[in-house]
């Protein structure tokens, strides 16, 4: 009896053994965990050639509000070369990693990037993968950041815009309020994102605090706001937001910016393909003013955005942003008509007066010839 | 004309700030046009427009520099600073004279001379425009010009709104004041007559001649 239950017990660890070989590699999942074993050491690098040093650091609290990180992306989601780690090496990996295959996730971007100067300057010798724009492990969500975010993150770790841009009015405007892609990528849509400027604290009111002020948060801002329930909301509704946060003492203003979605064919940026018409923003017709958005953000850095009446870049309430012919106030027109109407009136009816009694001047001027004879 | 005489009542510094200055307006009006109301108006592109704007705008400015030096260097100023004890009379008097002597054939009551250039209402226009509006023009102009670079004097004002805003109401009062001040200026003897004095600098001076006697 003890011989069989010996017996037993061999097959069973006998099974379990096996099943344990026959789990594929990847049952193994590598923890990110092991991967800052070594990572976190901030003077970890390696030589390259010429002397170069590659920096191999990986700031872990950078990388966890990453936005793959807060999508469960792991260190060997896209180091997928990386299958195992032997720690019996200096090294538990093979040293040379494979280039990470972003376009294996972002498919339409990384087609999308095939029609771009970018990508078509590969055929010079330079090379310019994704993470040369994108960077590598703290790669966060851009929706809610600003036009100077947004450009410092991209555009502006290559280009100077000053060397370029001499022809174009109110450059030094132009780069701080509209995204260079607005222009350079010109068939993606963009919107104009409003966020508020506290004008007592000088700084723009963080969501959380908007939010408090106005006593909701962010499932309910529109309930709350939107009173005819059209999930847009108009000049009035707007006017009564301001209303409501200076009753809590808190006065201030939109700024506004031009930006775009992040679509994949923002990547479209060629040489040539930048629009250079002015015309095309600045009428009151443009599209570039269709998309108006109050831009909430939460606290992961990801944007929520509100749908805003356009009419509202024509307010007073939207007072630093203004877009010469294409924001502008309709009704200050008409206060123009009228004083130009009023002096020609003015003009005119003089002038009417004058011709008709012209008569009753040359009788009295007749007399006194007369009178002077 | 044996009682005419010639006085000299616009020296050439105005002469040449009032041409340039009415030639910059012009300029001015048309491409704030253009500048304004893209989609209406084909003129320039708005490039241009806005490149002629601003060179224009300068040229106003240095136009304005003169002015005002000329005006405050020989203290000829004064010109333009009603009396405050005649001021209202005056303007009444003028008013009425306007509004209904003139139909009548009665002579302008007030009586140019190089001290005494401008009637009470001219004076109060004058003032109020060279002192006033014309320099808050030119100072938003300039801000208009380069935002970023001052943006803390718009910020100041209220932001980019509130000042073009101000830029643009000016800029119709402006427009509606051209074609007054033309059609004031053929008020004179003769309908040319201001015109010429504002070339040759001389002004023909009629005892008790009512305006415009020849022509209607």
């Amino acid at each position: 009896m003890k011989k069989m239950n010996y017996f037993l017990l061999g097959v069973y660890i006998a099974l379990m053994s096996s099943c344990l070989l026959l789990l594929p590699t990847h049952g193994y999942a590598i923890e990110n965990d092991e991967c800052m074993e070594c990572h976190s050491d901030d003077s970890l690098e390696r030589s390259e050639s010429e002397g170069m040093k590659e920096d191999l650091f990986i700031d872990y609290t950078g990388f966890k509000y990453s936005v793959h990180n807060v999508n469960g992306v792991t260190c060997v989601d896209c180091h997928s070369d990386i299958e195992k780690l032997d720690w019996d090496n200096e090294v538990p990996h093979p040293s040379s990693l494979a280039m990470v295959d972003c376009d294996g996730c972002h498919e339409e971007e990384g087609e999308a990037y095939l029609n771009s100067v970018h990508k078509k300057a590969g055929g010079k010798g330079i090379t310019i993968p994704c993470y040369a724009c994108h960077g590598y492990h703290y790669v966060s969500h851009l929706e809610s950041d600003s036009v100077y975010e947004r450009e410092n993150k991209f555009c502006l770790k290559c280009h100077n815009p000053d060397n370029f841009h001499e022809w174009l009015p109110q450059k030094e405007t132009h780069f701080a309020f509209v995204e260079c892609a607005v222009c350079h990528a010109p068939e993606s849509p963009r919107y104009i994102s409003l966020r508020f400027f506290d004008l007592i604290s000088n700084k723009f009111l963080e969501s959380q605090d908007l939010l408090e002020a106005l006593e909701t948060d962010y499932a309910n801002f529109m309930a709350k706001l939107d009173q005819d329930k059209d999930d847009v909301i108009s000049l009035q509704e707007l006017e009564d937001m301001v209303l409501l946060l200076r009753q809590k003492d808190i006065r201030g203003t939109f700024h506004g910016e031009l930006v775009l979605e992040l679509v994949p064919t923002v990547h479209h940026v060629n040489r040539g393909g930048a629009n250079r018409e002015c015309e095309q923003c600045h009428n009151p017709q443009s599209p570039f003013f269709e998309e108006v958005y109050i831009s909430l953000n939460t606290e992961g850095g990801e944007g929520q955005r509100q749908k805003v009446e356009r009419r509202v870049l024509e307010s007073y309430y939207v007072n630093h942003f203004y877009a010469i012919g294409g924001t502008r106030v309709r009704y200050l027109d008409k206060i123009g008509l009228v004083l130009i109407v009023g002096g020609l009136s003015v003009v005119a009816g003089h002038l009417l007066a004058r011709i008709i009694t012209a008569p009753v001047r040359r009788k009295r001027k007749d007399k006194k010839d007369e009178f002077s004879i | 004309m044996e009682h005419d005489k010639l006085m000299y009542v616009h020296p050439a510094p105005v002469r040449v700030w009032h041409w340039v200055n009415a030639v910059g307006f012009i300029i001015l009006i048309i491409t704030g046009i253009q500048i304004r109301f893209a989609e209406i108006v084909n003129w320039f592109s708005l490039e241009e427009a806005i490149q002629l704007h601003n060179y224009v705008g300068f040229v106003v400015i240095a136009a304005y520099g003169l002015w005002v030096s000329f005006y405050f260097g020989t203290m000829k100023i004064k010109l333009y600073f009603p009396n405050p004890r005649t001021f209202v009379p005056n303007a009444i008097t003028q008013l009425k004279y306007y509004g209904s002597g003139i139909f009548k054939g009665e002579p302008n009551p007030h009586h140019m001379t190089p001290d005494n250039k401008f009637n009470a209402l001219q004076q109060n226009a004058y003032v109020g425009i060279m002192l006033v509006f014309l320099p808050a023009q030119m100072i938003t102009g300039l801000f208009l010009w380069r935002v970023k670079r001052f943006e803390n004097y718009i910020d100041l004002l209220g932001g980019i709104k509130i000042v073009s805003t101000i830029h643009v109401l000016l800029f119709f009062f402006f427009t509606a004041f051209i074609f007054v001040h033309a059609y004031l200026a053929t008020l004179g003897h003769t309908p040319l007559a201001h015109f010429k004095a504002m070339f040759t600098g001389y002004e023909e001076h009629h005892e008790s001649a009512p305006a415009e006697e020849a022509t209607f």
